[in-house]
């Protein structure tokens, strides 16, 4: 695949995830104990040998980037190619903010004209999946498609549905030689039970050339007037493959809860991290000490965590203290919280850095999860 | 090159057969310790914290992992465009071309390296040592007595100092006497295998030692004798803190238990003095719901269905529900099955301890309390029992078999 570019659009905050994208892309999510969101697309696409990937990035994109660094984890530190961080910025064309997908294509024209592979990847960073891009490739010769798109069949509920945001969620409706036949955008009832996965494999001298037009006639959305418009008349050929691996998108804090708790079962992890390593930035943390008294049951604990007390059901991130006497329940801990003596804890989000102090009780039903925001004390 | 004040040479030749299976394809220093380290992470955590930025590492036995390990030096701030980590093997010259034929020998070899350096001092370090040390103040206290060779010295117990090398010093702590592993010893200072050279001075010395046919060209035997018969000026630097050699089978193990002392014996969760490692690319540990914790050392990328006590795991250690593990040492990606139980014992990398399996037995008194080992990348089969003592490993096995037969 060393033909192919990859381009990963992160969106911008989106409200529904609460305190957690106050200040953070969702791809920049802290998620399954030492990950970022973003961590799996772009792992996914080193895996599939793209040497070359562009990031592009919103206004809150410091914790993205600070994340991110040279590429180095990712092996993408090289002399040619390489990772590139592509923040919105101020000229005369551009007014310092991307108002969606095409206008920070057209903002990055020059990293799109600049680059010498034949074909690009686009994809959002807020889809949880390992996998390579090989099968899609080869799906893109043989059916002679112009633009090709990855869905995912989703059975009514796993979606999050309670997402009114936009852009809305795409339905694809496929015949068997997987040429796109119809293509809807938020419908209540979808014809068809496939999910467009925001993956989408073109030319890049294709793309170049949409980007042109996009812009002389004012088009601002991709879904809508260049997918849709082409599904129902032509001229370019649209077609999609179904992506059957584990799969997820982070929407809320419904899926952001369900993606950590769905990485507490044994075929999901093999999923996620068995079939191929996902990358992330590397700490010099240190193992995890269960001093005397100290347990976890059914949890997923990263290093360089002290536990005295007893975990069940939940994703311990790097660092985190867990003091005497304190039970932890169905919640997600962030780096280096504090969870001192007495505490009891169920259905709850802690971001980073947070501290919990004696004493304290928080427990919040499943749906509801209590969500406490960076460097808080509790 | 840039000129360096100091630089260091890391001594990781050995075999170290004391170790016994457990270096037949590694060299010591590669030897994995404490969940998620290897020994060399130490010394040269060591010289990325006290601003030692160029450091040689004599690799001869068994190099490969070793190699692969260190790399471009980058996980310990070492790949640098002046100095940086490099690996130096016995390599041929000309006409000649030889092994490294001692500790003394091996850096001689690798003058033209260091004089590249132009330095002026040399820190001389071993490659099988548990410990934190701020060399640079060594390095300054070696310059502020203006001395030709410092040592660093360590208290241990007067029966355990027939063991060392021992220094009695004067009140100044100027070194008197040196003594290698004396039966009757006079002194409690143990040379922890550190040493800080004036270069010019070790440079002649060097050359001499080689010239003369009757040394073996050791550090501890030939070139610190020779500077004190010569009058030179040899300080020891006292250090305080843990330090612990973990060149057998037992030191190993107990250096390892240390850790799960609270508060352990030796801090690794020391932010100011982090041990760097190079990191394996796997997901958090997961605890199973049938998993029993009771004082662990567990790292990523392993998964917990049985019950673990006192006892620590690499990366990629599973264990199975049902099978039992105390005061135990689990290497990377070992695998205990069900059933099996495993005390007071080491079970080498990519190991599979099968269903039944007795691996060492729990401590008693007037038995054979030895440490039992299983080697790299052994499978051992069903109820197979491993005494106190034992070290099995594929080629024993393999043995066993054709003997049955």
């Amino acid at each position: 695949m060393k033909d192919v570019m990859g381009l990963i659009y992160t969106s911008k905050h989106e409200t529904s995830l609460r305190e957690l994208t106050a200040s953070r892309a969702v791809a920049a999510l802290p998620v399954g104990g030492r990950y970022r969101m973003i961590d799996f697309m772009l792992s996914s696409m080193v895996n599939s040998g793209i040497r070359n990937v562009g990031v592009i990035m919103q206004k809150n994109y410091h914790s993205l980037m600070d994340h991110l660094g040279s590429g180095k984890a990712w092996d993408l530190h090289t002399r040619n190619d390489g990772l590139f961080i592509l923040p919105p910025f101020l000229t005369r064309d551009n007014v310092g903010s991307y108002s969606g997908i095409l206008d920070a294509l057209r903002s990055n024209l020059g990293y799109l004209r600049r680059s010498n592979q034949e074909y690009i990847i686009i994809t959002g960073g807020h889809t949880a999946l390992s996998t390579t891009f090989d099968d899609l490739m080869a799906f893109h010769m043989d059916s002679g498609a112009d633009i090709s798109l990855m869905y995912a069949r989703k059975a009514p509920g796993e979606v999050d549905e309670s997402v009114t945001l936009t852009p809305r969620h795409v339905y694809l409706s496929v015949d068997g030689d997987g040429l796109v036949t119809d293509l809807e955008i938020g419908p209540t009832q979808p014809k068809e039970p496939n999910f467009y996965m925001d993956i989408m494999l073109l030319r890049r001298d294709l793309l170049l050339r949409l980007i042109d037009e996009a812009f002389s006639q004012g088009t601002v959305d991709i879904n809508r007037e260049i997918l849709q418009r082409n599904v129902h008349n032509g001229p370019l050929r649209i077609c999609a493959l179904e992506y059957k691996g584990y799969n997820r998108r982070v929407e809320t804090i419904n899926s952001y809860y369900a993606l950590n708790m769905d990485m507490l079962n044994r075929d999901c992890r093999r999923e996620l991290f068995g079939k191929y390593p996902v990358y992330t930035k590397v700490h010099d943390e240190v193992p995890v000490r269960y001093v005397p008294g100290g347990s976890a049951h059914n949890s997923l604990v990263a290093d360089g965590c002290v536990i005295e007390g007893t975990v069940e059901n939940s994703i311990l991130f790097r660092g985190v203290h867990i003091g005497k006497d304190v039970h932890v329940r169905d919640s997600i801990i962030m780096q280096g919280d504090v969870i001192q003596s007495g505490v009891e804890i169920e259905h709850v989000i802690l971001d980073k850095h947070v501290t919990v102090l004696s004493g304290n009780r928080l427990i919040a039903p499943r749906l509801y999860p209590i969500v406490v925001g960076k460097n808080k004390t509790v | 090159m840039r000129k360096k004040h100091c630089i260091a040479m890391l001594l990781a030749g050995g075999q170290g057969s004391r170790l016994g299976i457990l270096t037949k394809v590694m060299a010591k220093p590669a030897v994995p310790f404490g969940g998620k380290y290897r020994i060399i992470d130490f010394p040269l955590s060591n010289c990325s914290h006290s601003g030692i930025d160029t450091v040689g590492v004599l690799t001869q036995y068994q190099p490969l992992e070793l190699n692969s390990y260190i790399g471009s030096g980058q996980p310990w701030d070492l790949d640098l465009n002046s100095g940086g980590v490099f690996v130096l093997p016995p390599y041929s010259k000309g006409k000649s071309g030889e092994w490294y034929r001692g500790t003394a020998n091996a850096i001689y070899q690798n003058i033209s390296f260091i004089e590249q350096f132009d330095p002026e001092y040399v820190l001389v370090l071993s490659g099988d040592h548990i410990y934190k040390m701020d060399y640079s103040k060594m390095v300054r206290f070696h310059s502020e007595n203006d001395a030709d060779a410092t040592i660093a010295v360590f208290d241990v117990p007067l029966e355990e100092a027939s063991r060392f090398g021992i220094m009695s010093t004067d009140e100044s702590g100027r070194i008197t006497q040196f003594e290698e592993k004396p039966p009757r010893p006079t002194s409690t200072k143990a040379s922890m295998g550190v040493y800080v050279f004036s270069w010019p001075v070790l440079h002649k010395y060097l050359i001499a030692d080689e010239a003369d046919p009757t040394s073996k060209n050791d550090f501890g035997k030939n070139i610190i004798p020779k500077m004190l018969g010569d009058g030179k000026k040899l300080m020891a630097y006292g250090f305080e803190g843990y330090w612990k050699d973990v060149g057998t089978i037992e030191s190993l193990w107990e250096a390892n238990m240390d850790l799960l002392q609270t508060p352990p014996a030796f801090n690794l969760y020391d932010d100011v003095w982090r041990i760097y490692a190079r990191n394996p690319i796997q997901p958090p540990h997961f605890m199973a719901d049938t998993a029993v914790v009771d004082n662990a050392m567990i790292t990523e990328g392993c998964d917990v269905a049985g019950a673990v006590r006192h006892s620590i795991l690499f990366a990629g250690v599973h264990i199975e529900e049902g099978a039992t593990i105390v005061d135990s040492v689990i290497m990377p990606g070992a695998v205990i099955k069900s059933g099996a139980v495993v005390t007071r014992a080491i079970v080498g990398e990519d190991s599979v301890i099968n269903a039944g399996c007795v691996v060492g037995r729990p401590e008693a008194p007037g038995e054979d309390n030895r440490i039992a080992l299983v080697g790299q990348h052994t499978v051992l089969p069903e109820n197979f029992v491993v005494n106190p003592g034992d070290q099995i490993d594929s080629d024993v096995l393999r043995l066993e078999r054709s003997v049955d037969v």
